[in-house]
């Protein structure tokens, strides 16, 4: 046998996990029903059953090190058939916010986007009077550089704050969370990789290009979230929000392009689009998809409120961030056809700048905290699934039998029914997942 | 007062289809001459009834009823001054074999017979009734005889508690907190004995005597003479039955070497953790600094073959409430609990659940390999096996080691052993014999006045222990009971328990007091026979002092004189008559069951004189379980061979060989003894009866090889009462082995 490991147990980071919402995981018994439910889970490193004793045991650097916690898209097949109620799937959410919060870069950052009370100030006020200085600042910068009256300046939302402005804000801001960004993901494939090979586990069986594929096929088809059991069509509600966030994504990078590019290449620049420009229609498609998907999942997760994680705060600020983009999207969009149309002055001009202002905020509360909040998954996630081909793990052993069709056709534990036809209404909790390559603007409805 | 034996045939039940009755009773008047015989439809119901009370009141005083098992109708066919001989013709001869055929009719004319011969010969028990005191002396005074003493004085009976500490309480003094006791079950609770004990203290029907040992407990139930010493002084009372609750001490954690034990002080036992709980204070022996890292080894020295094989049942419970206690009285704390298995019985599952929800309580599995000292120079746990899937270490500040129960009458073998040489030496005994006696003395010198009872009977002076030094009590056949009759088991001494368990323990064994000392006021036997009141009679005049009788009586019932010869106590007896399957010289019997009675029943059949017409089998049948396996087979209608005449037996150790003897020179070509199982799981009612009868039947395969007869012919068969299907197999294939042997050589001589 090998050598003996000094464990050290870590008491605190418990009680964080707990906190986190793995409220139940000291009752796990290591039974491994969860990591024979698992229909995500491979024969070299079975997960979730080993993560749960490291949890219980509070041994955070293995679950920080750990790519099988971001192997979970939490289907709750696990938890639903827990002997114990421990809920795997809930711990396994908790650990993965744990791991946001261990990666982040700055660390000060880790703890102050993701509860409630930080609402006011670091999603209202920090937003506000960055957004406001930068108003304020509008006049000055332009007459300094001599930008006095850009390119599309005269356009309903442009008067009230610049393309320019808006590009530069934002991409300034989000590049240097992108930056926080690297330097945890950097950190967490080496603390992987270290793991691995301390362990003598082989890795670099698959190249990284090859395994990287594999993983942006795997997470454009949604194919992981296909395998879900028990918790209905999660797929559908996650592929929603998944593509519309694609496509606003899409029309921003090409709104970009359409203002700064084409005149330079000698093209007519025709931004704002009007209603039936085909990227105007693909973000409206994409928009209708987010708001969709951001609902289904909080209804869901009403439907599911057993699921401890589901209803974390870590969890729930990013959906209705989610949404509250969309939907102030929406009503920004209206209002340009309203009253922007109209003319200018009016009560109704500065109720249309106040939602602008709204939307502003949310947008950036969803991308300067990425790397600090749940919409980091995006990252961490598409990083441990290259790192699971890479390594090796996702190997399954010759003979193995797919689980998911053992489990389908036997019936659920007693006390759950399973869903009866995949049209029935998605009864899953789970964390809206992202996982476009993209971690630029998306304010795009305008 | 003369005999007169009537007999009654019931028609009832289809007997009356299957048998030509009226050949029968021809059969039992001419041949046998019974004084009056009947038949009746219906004899159990009220117009039968009346028959036989009719008949009795004509002056007839034994009753030969055959119709169903004796094991039903029991007291319909109880009648005062008169013995009923039951005759089983519905059980075992027409619902198990082919109705209206010769070798039926034969089978039932042979119990018939059977049954007339012993109602000749039975005398209707008279029972041994002399002074009995109701007294209950309760023999330790923890939670369990507390329980006991209160019990028994509530329901009328006056008690002696007697306690070797200054005060009442025992174990349950020295902790703080207790498993919880009552719902939800999930919080340690305090320990708080005063209102009990001041319950024991105000009832004036409980003497208490503290400080006290008992010097000598000699006489039998209801009239146990107690020498006892109590605060210095002597004194001598008379008891009717006793009630041992002498509780348990830990394992000795000095021979845990592997486990630290001896290498840190840092490393303790859970009883040194309760007395640590206790002072309030969590710190490390060795420098007095608080205790933050605590791991718990549960099974330290348990379920493991070299130290106590077995598990203690509390340990694990002791260890949740420790650890919970520990995390209460220090959130700093961490306690880590390396189990083999959590065993949490019951309600115990909150508690568990419980302690798993604390988030300082971390819990493997795990073998745990060693215990060293550290770099920091305290207690470094290794343990494989883990549910880490690896082999761990642990750095800690304290371990405790959670050490099982060892009973407070484990040495009662080797006390008896010493006590055994003693006796050798002191009668000056030569040669090799002293030579043993002496180095038993010198290996066991340390035992000297260890015994609790100090029991004056031959067999030594403490309970025998069985099984993992355990007292016999069979724990869901016999609680409570133990190998001394009136003396009965409770508390962690019968099997390791929680204080709850132990407390309900010592409310069962009070009752089974209580109810010893009331059977034998009426001169009744206790448990298993209970109500038998025959008892053995001991033709002592005849006596060889062979002392077979003395040492095979499982219940220790004989006394020995100096010369050997048996001195009986007959309220120690539990009537098996293992001694009377003993005795050589045939001098035990009871007035109901004895040598001379079975052989006459033996030699009533009438064994056909030519072999092909029919062999015959005889069946000595225990009436514990495989008789009544028997009649089951028959209400299920399952068929066995009609060659073999089945006569029931106390127990398989009350068969003597002559019996053996007596149906070979009959004729009978095979002989099967069928009684319970033996062994560590024995099932047999009178602990080793089936036992002592295989020691026996080699005896007669080596008598059966000097009369040049098979072995085969004679066969010992143990059965559970629930193999009845078994049963008529066994017979059937018994009855095919014997006629593939033929002819038994002296039949017909």
């Amino acid at each position: 046998m090998a050598e003996a490991v000094l464990l050290k147990p870590d008491r605190k980071f418990v009680e964080e996990i707990i906190d986190s919402g793995g409220g139940d995981l000291k009752l796990c018994v290591q039974c491994a029903t969860c990591s024979v439910v698992c229909d995500l889970s491979n024969d070299s490193s079975p997960f979730p059953r080993k993560e749960m004793i490291w949890a219980q045991w509070g041994l955070k650097d293995r679950l920080m090190a750990d790519p099988d916690v971001w192997l979970c898209h939490q289907c709750m097949d696990c938890s639903e058939r827990c002997t114990r109620g421990a809920k795997p799937g809930d711990v396994l959410a908790a650990v993965r916010e744990q791991s946001v919060k261990h990666y982040a870069t700055p660390q000060f950052m880790a703890g102050m986007v993701n509860r409630v009370r930080q609402i006011p100030v670091m999603f209202m006020l920090v937003p506000g009077i960055l957004l406001l200085l930068a108003i304020l600042l509008r006049h000055p910068i332009e007459n300094m550089i001599g930008l006095g009256g850009g390119v599309h300046d005269e356009a309903f939302y442009a008067s009230f704050f610049p393309h320019w402005l808006l590009i530069a804000f934002y991409t300034t801001l989000t590049m240097l969370a992108f930056v926080g960004l690297l330097g945890g993901l950097f950190k967490y494939w080496k603390a992987m990789k270290l793991a691995d090979v301390t362990a003598g586990r082989a890795v670099g069986e698959t190249g990284i290009i090859p395994s990287f594929i594999k993983t942006v096929i795997a997470v454009l088809t949604h194919k992981q979230f296909g395998k879900c059991t028990q918790r209905g069509n999660r797929q559908s509600t996650h592929l929603y929000a998944f593509y519309g966030f694609i496509a606003l994504f899409v029309v921003t990078i090409y709104a970009v392009l359409d203002i700064y590019l084409f005149p330079a290449l000698g093209l007519d620049s025709v931004y704002p689009f009007n209603l039936i420009h085909p990227m105007k229609i693909l973000a409206n498609i994409g928009g209708i998809l987010l708001i969709a998907g951001c609902l289904k999942a909080i209804l869901d997760r009403k439907k599911d409120a057993g699921d401890t994680a589901g209803n974390t705060s870590f969890d729930t600020i990013f959906i209705w961030l989610l949404l509250l983009v969309g939907i102030t999207g929406f009503i920004t969009e209206i209002f340009r056809f309203t009253v922007g149309a109209d003319a200018h002055g009016g009560a109704m001009q500065y109720t249309a700048y106040a939602v602008y202002f709204v939307h502003l905020m949310c947008v950036f509360g969803l991308l300067v905290y990425l790397p600090y909040s749940k919409f980091a998954h995006i990252w961490y996630r598409t990083l441990a699934m290259v790192y699971a081909e890479y390594s090796g793990r996702t190997k399954e052993y010759a003979g193995s039998v797919p689980l998911a069709a053992v489990m389908t056709e036997a019936p659920a534990t007693a006390t759950t029914v399973e869903e009866p036809s995949e049209d029935e209404p998605d009864e899953g909790s789970e964390e809206t997942e992202e996982e476009p390559e993209s971690e630029d603007t998306a304010d795009s409805t305008q | 007062m003369d005999r007169k034996v009537a007999a009654y045939i019931c028609r009832g039940c289809s007997i009356g289809d299957a048998l030509d009755i009226e050949a029968l009773m021809e059969a039992a008047s001419d041949e046998f001459e019974v004084d009056v015989i009947h038949d009746h439809e219906f004899l159990c119901g009220e117009e039968g009834c009346a028959l036989i009370t009719q008949d009795i009141q004509d002056g007839a005083n034994a009753l030969v009823i055959a119709a169903c098992t004796p094991r039903f109708m029991t007291d319909t066919f109880t009648f005062d001054g008169c013995h009923t001989e039951r005759v089983n013709l519905r059980e075992q001869v027409v619902w198990s074999h082919e109705p209206n055929d010769e070798d039926t009719q034969m089978m039932a004319e042979d119990y018939l017979r059977m049954g007339i011969i012993k109602a000749r010969k039975i005398d209707i028990p008279v029972p041994f009734e002399e002074e009995v005191d109701r007294t209950i002396m309760v023999v330790g005074g923890g939670i369990t005889g507390i329980t006991a003493a209160l019990d028994a004085a509530n329901i009328g009976h006056d008690v002696v508690l007697v306690e070797k500490e200054t005060q009442l309480g025992g174990w349950m003094n020295r902790f703080a907190r207790r498993i919880p006791h009552e719902p939800p079950y999930r919080e340690p609770q305090p320990v708080d004995l005063s209102a009990l004990i001041a319950e024991v203290e105000q009832n004036e029907r409980i003497t208490v005597h503290t400080e006290a040992s008992i010097e000598g407990i000699s006489g039998q139930p209801g009239q146990f003479d107690v020498k006892l010493k109590a605060n210095g002084s002597s004194g001598e009372f008379r008891v009717g039955a006793i009630v041992q609750a002498t509780g348990w001490k830990p394992y000795d954690a000095n021979r845990l070497d592997h486990l630290g034990y001896s290498a840190s002080p840092d490393v303790i036992t859970n009883v040194e953790m309760e007395e640590m709980i206790a002072t309030g204070q969590i710190t490390r022996p060795s420098d007095g600094q608080p205790a933050r890292k605590i791991a718990f080894i549960q099974c330290a020295g348990s379920r493991d073959e070299d130290h106590l094989p077995y598990c203690s049942a509390v340990c694990c419970r002791v260890s949740l409430k420790q650890a919970l206690v520990v995390r209460e009285m220090d959130p700093e704390a961490d306690a880590y609990i390396l189990y083999k298995d959590i065993r949490s019985p019951g309600q115990y599952e909150d508690f568990y659940v419980r302690a798993q929800e604390d988030s300082g309580i971390f819990f493997t599995k795990a073998e745990v390999t060693g215990v060293s000292v550290g770099g920091d120079g305290h207690p470094r746990v290794e343990a494989e096996d883990t549910l880490l899937g690896e082999k761990i270490e642990l750095e800690t500040d304290l371990v405790v080691l959670a050490t099982g129960m060892v009973p407070n009458a484990a040495d009662s073998e080797s006390i008896r052993k010493l006590v055994d040489a003693e006796a050798v030496i002191a009668k000056g005994e030569e040669g090799a014999q002293l030579n043993k006696a002496k180095q038993t003395f010198e290996d066991l010198n340390h035992l000297t006045d260890t015994s609790l009872l100090n029991l004056d009977y031959r067999q030594g002076p403490d309970l025998p222990v069985f099984k993992y030094d355990f007292p016999d009590s069979h724990f869901i056949c016999f609680p409570y009971e133990s190998r001394r009759t009136g003396i009965y088991a409770a508390g962690c001494m019968r099997a390791p328990n929680d204080s709850q368990v132990s407390s309900e323990d010592g409310s069962g064994a009070a009752l089974k007091a209580v109810q010893c000392v009331d059977l034998t006021s009426r001169g009744e036997a206790v448990h298993p026979r209970w109500g038998d009141m025959s008892y053995p009679d001991f033709a002592l005049d005849r006596c060889t002092q062979c002392k077979r009788c003395t040492e095979e009586c499982p219940f220790g019932t004989l006394n020995e004189d100096e010369k050997g010869t048996p001195l009986p106590n007959p309220t120690r007896c539990r009537r098996c008559g293992i001694c009377l399957g003993a005795c050589p010289e045939r001098i035990i019997s009871f007035s109901d069951y004895s040598v001379p009675i079975i052989s006459a029943a033996i030699k009533a059949v009438e064994v056909p004189e030519e072999w092909d017409e029919k062999p015959r089998l005889l069946g000595l049948l225990c009436e514990n379980d495989a008789y009544p396996a028997l009649d089951t087979a028959g209400l299920k209608r399952i068929r066995h061979s009609a060659w073999i005449r089945f006569i029931p037996v106390r127990c398989l150790g009350s068969v003597n060989v002559v019996w053996i003897s007596d149906a070979l020179s009959k004729g009978f070509d095979g002989i099967i003894m069928i009684g319970c199982k033996s062994g560590d799981d024995y099932q047999c009612h009178f602990i080793n009866g089936s036992e002592l009868m295989e020691t026996r039947s080699e005896n007669i395969q080596e008598k059966l090889k000097q009369l040049a007869l098979e072995e085969e012919r004679v066969k010992l068969v143990q059965l559970s009462i629930d193999e009845f299907e078994r049963l008529p197999e066994i017979i059937n294939e018994f009855a095919d082995e014997i006629e593939d042997i033929g002819m038994n050589p002296f039949k017909g001589l």
